[in-house]
């Protein structure tokens, strides 16, 4: 043998954070194997939330240890943990920790969210008896530790081709969880079949979009992307239609019109708890790594590729804000409503510069607690079926139960972007980045489609608390310790973004910079 | 232009006839068996550029192992073995999406790189491309090894089914 090969350096502080979550999720499919069947959910859950508490403190410890443009990149430059990926780790690892409160629950209804064995026929004797007795699969822990190590690597990754294996890491899980709930598990299974259908179109656009973007710039890493760019010499419509076709792959992710039809039927289908996971932290990775896409390797110094992605920007909110409008099941529209809550994250990354950054990056916070806690609420409306989430049966909660209703309130509230909520704070935030960055146009259907968006929510308020509670109104589960607690954070922080919101809007605000 | 040139057109028109035909076809296996001259065809365009390991990774992998894979998949999920008419397909959208997609790619492809020439590079071992694996690549690649793990346990939660009861 000729040469040897060199292995490059790797920075591990850098890295810990994702080696703690890969190591405790394969430290989890262990404990499947050896650990008795009635332990297993309280080790697993332990587990994760010590590691995922691990990788928080060592991301705090990077963080306090300053980060520089020379020791940003490490693994011969295939990730970049630079100040803003590290505020997108954090809030990434706090966001994952609140969910998996939610996902492990287990007092709501025996055995948990999930489903004990999906391989079971749906409808048969055997998934009578399981759903009735037999407690949830506990891979659910693993998957989710799987999916948030791909998550921080994602919003980390460098480069393309690791962006896209960061992209496959953090997805697989999540379409796998999305089949594992507990009731109505025909739609559960379609929702998860949609999702992998639908997400492996989506990386297959990206992945073609790298092939095309690399045929144009000679090069997968953003630096070298950045620095080709002005002096390639193959046709630009090569560049423009890898870059549109890694923007479809990134836009799936988001759920940007009119790649978000697999939203609402995902976000319905899947467990409630996963639900929240993918809306409060696939948001986050997939807005990371679109920013880091849109800032460090395409950056407007060569073209204005805001006109496009303005247009998806408005698109995104109007038709997520009217389809809302249409919907009578609760988790649908929260689906479009998320939906449109795309549309304002990208008015706040087309706002441009650290402004535009750093709204951004308030937005996904504040949204993720927001949405969290009201997926969690949802879990607690229920009847003998499971959860009650058809609109009609909302209807005179208030009477029935009215501090769960006011605290319902209060999250559609800070969604509809009333003062005094965190929901205010992150419209202000990304409005005025755009308005900042010259893109008023941008701002005047961000605030036509918040109008619009309001009316579903008043509308729910108002049948909570006006209807009379009906025979069918569902009763609303006292929450045992887990759903509490994470309820409990999400509403809080949410009150204390919108009363107080200076400490994380400076945290933000220091964040906002890549390092190129 | 030499044989080498007009080797490579044979095996990509070979290639392309062969997706064309995966999606034409009504029967489900004799999907999956042009699916191996396509991706064969590919194997021979790897081979004629220099690059043998990728080849042979090539054949191996998706010749071999995938379209086994696909037809285990149809035999076991009692697909029909016989002509599926009923299979959904509208063909005038289809031959539009098809043609623009294809002929623009062609003529974007042929307009940048198709007075360029590059260099050899040289035969493709696979000392070569683990030396690339293990020096830049190292990380993408051992976070690969964990999708797969991810896989793994996904499949396993979705199909088992306990013996006991």
């Amino acid at each position: 043998m000729g040469d040897t090969i060199s292995f490059p350096h790797l920075d591990y502080a850098a890295l810990w954070p994702m080696l703690i979550l890969f190591g405790a999720a394969c430290v989890g499919v262990l404990v499947e194997a050896f650990v008795p069947k009635a332990w297993r959910n309280t080790v697993q859950l332990v587990l994760s939330l010590l590691a995922m508490g691990a990788a928080l403190v060592m991301v705090i410890k990077r963080a306090a240890a300053g980060v520089t443009a020379a020791n940003a990149h490490t693994a011969s430059d295939a990730i970049s943990i630079d100040k803003a990926g590290l505020f997108l780790q954090g809030a990434l690892l706090v966001l994952g920790i609140v969910s998996l409160l939610l996902i492990g629950e287990r007092t709501l209804e025996t055995g948990g969210p999930f489903v004990a064995q999906a391989a079971i026929t749906v409808g048969s004797e055997a998934d009578r008896r399981q759903a009735a007795r037999e407690s949830g699969a506990t891979e659910v822990y693993p998957l989710a530790l799987f999916a948030l190590a791909g998550m921080l690597l994602f919003v980390t990754a460098n480069d393309l081709l690791v962006m896209f294996v960061a992209l496959e890491v953090f997805s697989l899980p999540l379409y796998l969880l999305c089949a594992l709930a507990r009731r109505k598990r025909l739609l559960s299974q379609e929702a998860a079949v949609k999702y992998f259908l639908l997400g492996a179109f989506a990386s297959a656009f990206f992945l073609f979009g790298v092939a095309m973007v690399y045929g144009f710039a000679n090069a997968v890493d953003f630096n070298s992307i950045h620095a080709n760019i002005s002096t390639s010499d193959k046709p630009f419509a090569l560049l423009l239609i890898g870059l549109a076709m890694l923007a479809i792959g990134l836009l799936f992710k988001v759920a940007a019109v009119p790649f978000h039809v697999w939203t609402p039927d995902v976000y319905q289908g899947a467990p409630t708890p996963v639900t929240a996971f993918m809306a409060a932290c696939t948001k986050a990775a997939a807005f990371g790594g679109l920013a880091r896409v849109l800032y460090v390797g395409f950056d407007r110094s060569n073209w204005n590729f805001t006109p496009v992605l303005g247009v998806i920007a408005v698109l995104t909110m109007l038709v997520g804000a009217v389809l809302a409008v249409t919907q009578t099941d609760l988790k649908r529209l929260l689906a479009y409503s998320s939906v449109a809550n795309a549309g304002y994250l990208l008015v706040g990354v087309l706002g441009g510069g650290a402004a535009g950054l750093s709204s951004m990056l308030f937005y996904l916070v504040a949204y993720g607690f927001a949405i969290i806690a009201a997926f969690a609420l949802l879990t607690l409306v229920r009847d003998a079926d499971g959860e009650a989430t058809h609109l009609s049966r909302w209807a005179g909660l208030g009477r029935r139960s009215p501090f769960f209703a006011s605290v319902f309130t209060f999250l559609l509230l800070a969604f509809a972007g009333l003062p005094l909520t965190s929901g205010f704070t992150a419209k202000f935030a990304v409005f005025g980045a755009a308005i900042g960055g010259g893109q008023t146009w941008l701002v005047l259907f961000g605030v036509l489609s918040s109008i619009i968006l309001a009316f579903p929510y008043l509308r729910v308020i108002v049948m909570m608390w006006l209807s009379e509670p009906g025979d069918t109104t569902p009763s609303v589960s006292i929450p045992g310790a887990l759903t509490s607690a994470a309820l409990m954070v999400g509403v809080l922080v949410t009150l204390l973004l919108g009363v107080a919101p200076s400490s994380l809007l400076d945290l933000a605000n220091n964040a906002a910079s890549f390092v190129r | 232009m030499t044989l080498l040139d007009v080797a490579l057109a044979v095996a990509g028109l070979l290639a392309v006839a062969g997706g064309v035909a995966v999606v034409s076809t009504k029967q489900l296996v004799r999907a999956g068996l042009w699916l191996v001259v396509a991706l064969g065809a590919v194997a021979v365009e790897f081979l004629l550029l220099g690059a043998e390991f990728a080849a042979w990774v090539q054949v191996l992998i998706y010749v071999g192992a995938v379209v086994v894979l696909l037809l285990f998949a149809v035999m076991l999920t009692r697909a029909p073995i016989g002509p599926s008419p009923d299979l959904d397909r509208p063909l005038l959208p289809a031959l539009l999406v098809g043609a623009a997609a294809g002929l623009g790619l062609a003529g974007l492809f042929a307009a940048a790189f198709g007075r360029l020439t590059v260099p050899a590079p040289g035969a493709g071992t696979a000392q070569k491309l683990g030396t690339a694996i293990f020096d830049d690549w190292v990380l993408p690649f051992e976070v690969l090894s964990v999708l797969l793990l991810a896989a793994l346990v996904g499949a396993i939660v979705l199909s088992r089914r306990e013996s006991t009861r």
